[in-house]
């Protein structure tokens, strides 16, 4: 058994703590082993908000990895007053939309590339079943990042606003032009 | 709710929290909090000697170990000039063997100083001064230390400005 399974084991039956939390906290003392039990149980959620934020596969790789490296650093910030998983979702969110802000084509893509993205789907109809994840990643950049945050993550207008640094009105009008679009592709723009 | 309202609800409801990346990823994670770690340690002042850099000092003196075993004649005064010589060219390709082998080895693994190869050429330079003195006098073993200690200088520069990133789990 590795040392670091052995010692959850031992924490586990003496303190009544999780695996996931004797990981943490070994991960907090510099275990790396621990550590990769995290990034094992929770790259899946990562790298799928990454990819929903981003649209893009290698972005959100990058992305991912970019939370873990500064997931290591931040650890002892987490304090058990909420589930990892939730903490770990609001840590994912601040650093991809940060990381993606950082790109050097950011203004390119905010500013060039989202109207002609947007308008090139033909529309399905209304009544079969979408892939909403597939039409979500289409979306223009700053109308995607909220609509996510806001429809699929649930964070308000007002926290969103200060994510992406833009005004709250603004978040709602991305998030309005997002649902138009989608409406439009998914074949509902009649009603 | 219209149907696109109750349609879109009952999508994201159905939305999948988790996805595989495609491309492995925790190589580029370790590397990365290994960068972080050595980084806070520089500013700490702490000295960075990692698994790896012991390893590589421990390899080092094995070879000058196998090399005093196998070629003993290089670590006492020979008496034949012209073989002395010899071991002495054997000695060179060594360790330019062995320099190879280690450029290959950290060939991915970012450098920590940027003038780390004009070093790696001032000591080669080093080294052909003092083979060339040794040229004309094989039996100086002031000389064939130094150049001993030249080549020592050559594999430690080459093993302190590689920081191994991957080993120190």
């Amino acid at each position: 058994m590795e040392p670091t399974q052995q010692r959850a084991v031992h924490l586990t039956s003496v303190f009544g703590l999780s695996d996931e939390d004797c990981c943490i906290s070994a991960a907090k003392a510099g275990d790396k082993q621990a550590f990769k039990s995290l990034y094992d149980k929770h790259i899946g959620n990562v790298y799928g908000l990454c990819y929903r934020l981003t649209g893009d596969k290698g972005l959100a790789e990058d992305a991912a990895q970019e939370v873990f490296i500064q997931l290591w650093k931040k650890l002892d910030n987490y304090q058990g007053q909420s589930k990892f998983s939730t903490w770990l979702h609001s840590v994912t969110a601040n650093i991809t939309v940060s990381y993606m802000r950082k790109q050097r084509n950011w203004v390119q893509r905010m500013f060039s590339l989202e109207a002609s993205t947007a308008m090139s789907l033909p529309s399905e109809v209304c009544t079969t079943d979408v892939d909403l994840e597939a039409l979500v990643v289409r979306l223009p950049e700053r109308a995607r990042m909220v609509f996510v945050l806001h429809a699929i993550e649930g964070y308000r207008h007002e926290d969103i606003a200060t994510m992406l640094g833009m005004a709250v009105g603004s978040s709602k009008a991305q998030f309005h032009r997002a649902k138009q679009l989608l409406k439009t592709w998914m074949g509902c723009e009649d009603e | 709710m219209s149907k696109f309202e109750q349609k879109l609800e009952e999508s994201i409801a159905s939305l999948p929290s988790a996805k595989q990346p495609e491309r492995e990823l925790w190589r580029g994670i370790e590397l990365g909090i290994e960068a972080q770690q050595h980084e806070a340690d520089k500013a700490a002042g702490k000295p960075f000697v990692s698994d790896r850099q012991w390893f590589a000092l421990a390899a080092s003196v094995c070879v000058v170990t196998l090399l005093w075993f196998a070629i003993p004649s290089v670590f006492t005064p020979v008496s034949n000039e012209t073989t002395n010589y010899a071991v002495i060219e054997k000695m060179s390709q060594q360790q330019q063997t062995q320099v190879t082998r280690l450029l290959t080895s950290f060939e991915r693994t970012p450098a920590l100083t940027e003038d780390w190869q004009a070093q790696l050429n001032e000591l080669d330079e080093a080294a052909s001064a003092v083979k060339l003195a040794l040229k004309n006098d094989p039996n100086n073993t002031a000389l064939i230390r130094m150049l001993h200690h030249v080549y020592q200088q050559q594999i430690a520069l080459i093993e302190r400005v590689h920081a191994p990133k991957w080993q120190q789990i």
